[in-house]
């Protein structure tokens, strides 16, 4: 499945009003509160379209003069995600067997510099946010992950939901032993 | 030097938790195991030109790995020789030459110094640039397209030194096309010993059905059953630790196992098998097919049919880097290569769904060693050690079931060999361990 490996601003872009601005950003609020009450089920069925796809693409590090693209298509990617297998991994969990969750994990995200333009697509907007996400495992197992994300949102019977999203993580080394939560 | 010959006992079986802990066994193991054991830097297809480079480490090492204009692969210390800096901060690109950000002493693709700013009015033409070449790796080797070097000159040649081991990856690497590595890599980070997941991927059989039960679950594949161990048959599989501390766990008919929809890559094999058949025989053939949990002498690991292929860097004794690629045979059809990367990614990728239950067990088993008391005991890999033997047909020591730690006893032999600090040809010349067993 070919996916995106970065995001970008539109040379033009056509920026929401503020009701919508409004409706995006507490979109993405309520999202991320709706994934640290461990609700994923519920995210799953609410807050995604199902034709979703959901990625986080490897980045290298390389020189500026260096023009090709900075990850291969589709070498390699920590999430390259569509309805069904993001259903898997949430299947995962509720098992009940994933003995790294048990004690609980505590993450906890923060959203911040939301903005939005309308797509090219009726009814459908890109949302930009960036995002810090703590979790702390444990006794004393701390990490801290942050970065951007570009959101495509569409609007289904009066109700935002998730078309897809490209996260980048703003670390080439993940200084995290994993990166089995959603963001 | 420590005397490490009390810190491996039992042929390998029991091992002294400071190993997992010491900085000064640390410092030890990358003198006489990365300074000298031949180490992965990349797969020929990552340098397809001349020019093309990438940057890794051997050990704690920084290098520069460089396809020469001859077509050769030359590797040298990422470092300046005038005051130390870096050279090379890309993971990968094209280049003429690798100048320094410091005073901008540049450094030919073969590393040699060949630009020296000022070095009329400054040096006055009395540098000698020879002595100032970056300092090279002793040797660069390919096996069938998988390159390592090694810092030691009078190691044995690559293929001596993966031995046995050479004769069992022929199974996937011998084929029509070879194979190929897609990246980039992953890169993450484990507060864990790097023996560790070395210790898993050789020989750890016995997790899969326990630490892996969820995503056993949750994966609907033929593999499933085994989640809870809920059914074990030790005629599924066998285990090998090859001389020289590598060593494998296969379970037949399992190369597509693990994958969500596995048609495509069934197809594939049952394509290609009569091939490798043909050309290498009846038991390659099996391993073709098999599932492999697998890893070379000392950090490099892969999973064959599940086709990640890992590299655990070390960083101190308690912190390593994970960097992993997905390997394809180079001729499969690019809708199947995108799915062996996709299969990967989900099962053993930064966000992989068995991944995820390793490393937090990984972490757990190095940090307990915090514990000055914890780190007096020892650590026990004894399973399957009164049935492995040798094998009529079979090269190495073999284990009986893919639930077996023969290979992980294996490992720890030819580590404690290395850490004595005798010369390689001491090390080939002593009597090693040879159970005086036959294993069908």
């Amino acid at each position: 499945m070919n996916a995106p490996t970065h995001v970008k601003t539109p040379a033009n872009p056509r920026y929401v009003d503020r009701d919508t601005l409004f409706e995006v950003e507490r979109f993405l609020i309520r999202e991320a509160r709706m994934l640290d009450e461990e609700r994923f089920r519920e995210w799953w069925h609410t807050q995604l379209t199902e034709d979703v796809h959901y990625v986080l693409p490897v980045r290298e590090v390389r020189m500026r003069a260096d023009k090709k693209p900075v990850g291969s298509n589709p070498g390699a990617y920590v999430f390259n995600d569509n309805y069904p297998m993001l259903d898997m991994r949430i299947r995962r969990l509720e098992t009940g067997l994933v003995w790294m969750e048990d004690p609980q994990n505590y993450i906890r995200r923060f959203v911040s510099n939301v903005d939005a333009a309308w797509a090219d697509v009726a009814g459908e907007v890109d949302a930009w946010s960036n995002f810090i996400v703590y979790r702390n495992r444990r006794q004393r197992d701390e990490t801290v992950v942050w970065g951007t994300k570009q959101c495509r949102l569409r609007r289904v019977d009066g109700q935002w939901k998730l078309a897809r999203r490209v996260i980048l993580v703003d670390q080439r080394v993940v200084l995290d032993k994993n990166l089995y939560f959603f963001i | 030097m420590k005397d490490v010959t009390k810190l491996i006992l039992e042929d390998g079986a029991v091992q002294d938790r400071r190993i997992y802990w010491d900085q000064d066994i640390y410092e030890q193991e990358l003198e006489q195991i990365f300074a000298r054991a031949w180490l992965f830097l990349a797969h020929e297809s990552q340098l397809p030109k001349p020019g093309d480079f990438l940057t890794t480490r051997m050990g704690e090492d920084n290098v520069i790995v460089a396809r020469q204009p001859d077509g050769s692969i030359k590797a040298f210390i990422n470092s300046c020789p005038h005051r130390g800096n870096v050279v090379c901060h890309a993971d990968s690109g094209n280049a003429r030459s690798f100048t320094c950000a410091y005073h901008g002493w540049a450094f030919g693709l073969d590393g040699d110094l060949v630009t020296v700013p000022l070095e009329h009015d400054t040096y006055y033409d009395a540098i000698e640039r020879p002595r100032y070449a970056m300092h090279p790796v002793a040797k660069v080797e390919s096996y069938k397209g998988l390159v390592f070097g090694t810092f030691d000159a009078s190691a044995p040649s690559l293929r001596d030194y993966l031995g046995d081991m050479a004769w069992y990856m022929d199974s996937f690497l011998d084929v029509p096309g070879g194979v190929e590595l897609l990246g980039p890599p992953m890169k993450s980070i484990l507060n864990c010993n790097w023996k560790v997941p070395v210790e898993n991927f050789i020989a750890d059989g016995y997790h899969v059905g326990w630490a892996h039960a969820a995503a056993l679950k949750a994966i609907e594949s033929p593999l499933s059953p085994l989640a809870g161990n809920q059914a074990y048959d030790v005629n599924t599989g066998l285990q090998v630790a090859t001389r020289g501390g590598h060593g494998f766990g296969v379970i037949w008919d399992a190369a597509a196992a693990i994958h969500p929809d596995g048609a495509l890559y069934r197809d594939w094999i049952a394509q290609r098998e009569p091939l490798v058949r043909e050309h290498l025989g009846e038991w390659r053939a099996r391993f073709y097919n098999g599932h492999w949990d697998a890893s070379i002498f000392p950090n490099c690991s892969f999973l064959y049919g599940t086709n990640t292929w890992k590299l655990w860097l070390p960083a101190g004794p308690h912190n390593i880097e994970v960097w992993t690629w997905t390997l394809v045979e180079k001729d499969m059809p690019e809708a199947l290569k995108q799915m062996m990367v996709a299969t990967n990614m989900m099962t053993f990728g930064t966000a992989g769904m068995l991944e995820t239950d390793d490393g937090e067990n990984m972490e757990q088993c190095t940090g307990s060693n915090r514990g000055w008391v914890t780190r007096r005991g020892k650590l026990y890999s004894g399973m399957g050690q009164v049935r492995e033997g040798t094998h009529p047909e079979l090269p190495g020591i073999v284990g009986k079931g893919s639930v077996c730690e023969s290979s992980n006893r294996g490992f720890y032999r030819r580590w404690a060999e290395l850490m004595s600090g005798r010369s390689w040809e001491e090390i080939a010349r002593e009597p090693h361990y040879a159970p005086n067993r036959q294993v069908a």
